[in-house]
């Protein structure tokens, strides 16, 4: 499955993690989903180290990030993503509960390529997360180096 | 007059305490006073008989001056007076011929009006050098006396000011804490609603067939509080965002913004029948952004609560004041009772069921806010069932820029 996943979903909190993979099910986008739970995570599987050394070098067709994350929070990833030559190809989305304008003006400052507030509203969260997954994972066409769509 | 002197050289000490006891010594009782003149004449003649018997004429007239020198400089004028009468008796009695009794002779009268002349002027001079002394020093104490209130002020201040910079410094602080509050909550609390309004419509969606009729209302219950409580959150994360956020204050003319909320609220009103009355407003100084802040919750309220009625009426105005320009917003709606007028600016106050008129209570008192952040007043009209005013103050543009920098 991780040697096939478009979408990195970066979010520590399980119930959220449901959720979006719940949304992202009903799409028959959920087996292309690897899941961390941490900041530190994201970057171990981004540069394949640690657990994640044995995937292939692709990059993901997208990464949907959450803020609020232990250890290496979300802004700081998305820095490190987009200071590295290689990882700053990737479509990244912020996905977060903050409505807060320093933060969107932070996430995009870093070059964000979206930035989502996940809304109250479950079936506007499903569609969002839908719109989301639907345009990063299948319309949109991926820098090179990004994995390939199954065929 | 009583001055209590800090620390000084010991040498200015002693000249004062000096300077003290003078002026003290003048202000004494008259026997003291005029003993002192007594006595210094007695010491003159003294000197002066003792000089006599040794031989050493004519000094009686510079001791007899300086007697009356110094009853004078330390006496006042009344011993004076008496120093210069004792001496000339003294003189005539014991210096001038016939020795021994007081008559003059023809050719010592001279002699002894000169003895007179020179004490009455040195008197004099004493005298008044006397007085330029004493004037001088007290001009020095009024000044001595004004610097050290002045000094007292300038602690005073000193101290006001760093407690006004301790106060600024912890509301700083306490400001920071609210951010992070306000964050947070933005952060954390929304996060378990979304939980709880997403699984429990998965379970609707799961289990919706084997529940009866009741079960699935709790479960339409349990939705409907959780995205209301969503609502209430963002509506308060809104308010206290406007109580933070920076004012960038221009000249905005109110007309546009009028027309664009209009527009608007329009596109949900389709099938009301709404007369619209829309005065020209005058240019005020204010944020553009709050300001159409304050328009749109006032229009949109006034829309909503003239729903019942088959034709709504709302006005938008202003009364031009001589600082100020006082706009009102003006509906025939529901209106409301006078005698809760206070609450209805409050935060989460509301004067009508959520079954009549939906909404948090936050529009209000986001206007408020607002308004007050603009160094301008709100205020309400109303009568049940016979429609309300709102009505904001902005101060004019000419004179907005000093009262705003003020409130902010």
């Amino acid at each position: 499955m991780s040697e096939l996943a478009r979408i990195l979903l970066v979010e520590d909190d399980p119930r959220d993690v449901e959720l979006t993979l719940t949304a992202l099910g009903e799409y028959n986008l959920a087996n292309e989903v690897v899941v961390t739970r941490d900041g530190e995570k994201a970057l171990d599987y981004l540069y394949c180290r640690g657990e994640f050394s044995a995937r292939s070098n692709d990059n993901p067709a997208v990464m949907l990030l959450d803020l609020k994350l232990p250890k290496v929070d979300g802004l700081q990833v998305l820095q490190q993503i987009k200071s590295d030559e290689r990882l700053k190809l990737i479509p990244v989305v912020v996905l977060t509960s903050s409505r807060e304008e320093k933060d969107m003006v932070r996430s995009y400052k870093l070059g964000v390529n979206a930035y989502v507030v996940k809304p109250v509203d479950f079936h506007e969260f499903v569609n969002a997360i839908k719109e989301l997954g639907v345009f990063w994972a299948v319309i949109n066409e991926p820098p090179p180096g990004s994995v390939k769509k199954a065929p | 007059m009583t001055i209590h002197l800090a620390e000084r050289p010991t040498g200015a000490a002693a000249k004062r305490s000096l300077a003290r006891w003078n002026l003290e010594l003048r202000r004494g009782s008259p026997a003291i006073r005029y003993g002192l003149s007594v006595v210094c004449v007695a010491v003159a003649l003294g000197g002066a008989l003792v000089s006599q018997y040794y031989g050493a004429l004519d000094v009686e007239l510079p001791l007899f001056d300086m007697a009356v020198v110094v009853a004078t400089w330390y006496a006042g004028v009344g011993p004076s007076v008496l120093a210069v009468v004792l001496s000339a008796l003294c003189y005539n009695y014991f210096f001038t011929e016939p020795f021994y009794s007081f008559e003059v002779s023809n050719e010592d009268l001279p002699r002894f009006f000169l003895f007179i002349a020179s004490a009455a002027i040195v008197a004099w001079f004493v005298a008044v050098r006397r007085r330029i002394e004493s004037d001088l020093r007290h001009a020095r104490d009024n000044l001595q006396v004004e610097l050290e209130q002045r000094k007292r002020r300038e602690d005073e201040i000193r101290q006001l000011n760093n407690e006004l910079a301790r106060r600024a410094s912890e509301l700083e602080t306490s400001n920071k804490e609210l951010e992070s509050f306000a964050y947070s909550v933005s952060h954390d609390l929304r996060a378990p609603l979304r939980h709880v309004v997403g699984y429990s419509e998965l379970l609707q969606r799961q289990a919706s067939s084997l529940l009866d009729e009741k079960s699935r209302r709790f479960m339409q219950t349990i939705l409907e509080s959780a995205k209301r409580m969503g609502n209430l959150i963002d509506d308060l994360l809104e308010f206290s965002r406007i109580g933070r956020a920076e004012t960038k204050n221009t000249l905005v003319s109110p007309d546009p913004l009028v027309k664009d909320v209009v527009a608007e609220i329009g596109q949900d009103t389709t099938g009301r029948d709404i007369v619209w009355k829309i005065h020209h407003l005058p240019v005020c100084y204010s944020d553009r952004s709050m300001l159409r802040l304050v328009i749109f919750n006032l229009l949109s309220n006034a829309v909503k609560f003239t729903r019942m009625r088959a034709q709504a009426e709302i006005e938008i105005g202003c009364v031009d004041g001589e600082n100020e320009v006082e706009v009102f917003v003006r509906d025939n709606g529901a209106g409301f009772d006078m005698q809760y007028v206070d609450k209805l600016f409050g935060v989460f106050q509301r004067l009508h069921l959520p079954e009549e008129f939906e909404g948090t209570g936050i529009g209000l008192a986001t206007v408020r806010r607002i308004i007050h952040r603009h160094g301008g007043e709100v205020r309400a009209e109303g009568i049940v069932d016979h429609g309300a005013t709102f009505y904001f103050s902005l101060p004019k543009a000419q004179d907005a820029a000093e009262r705003t920098a003020n409130t902010l």
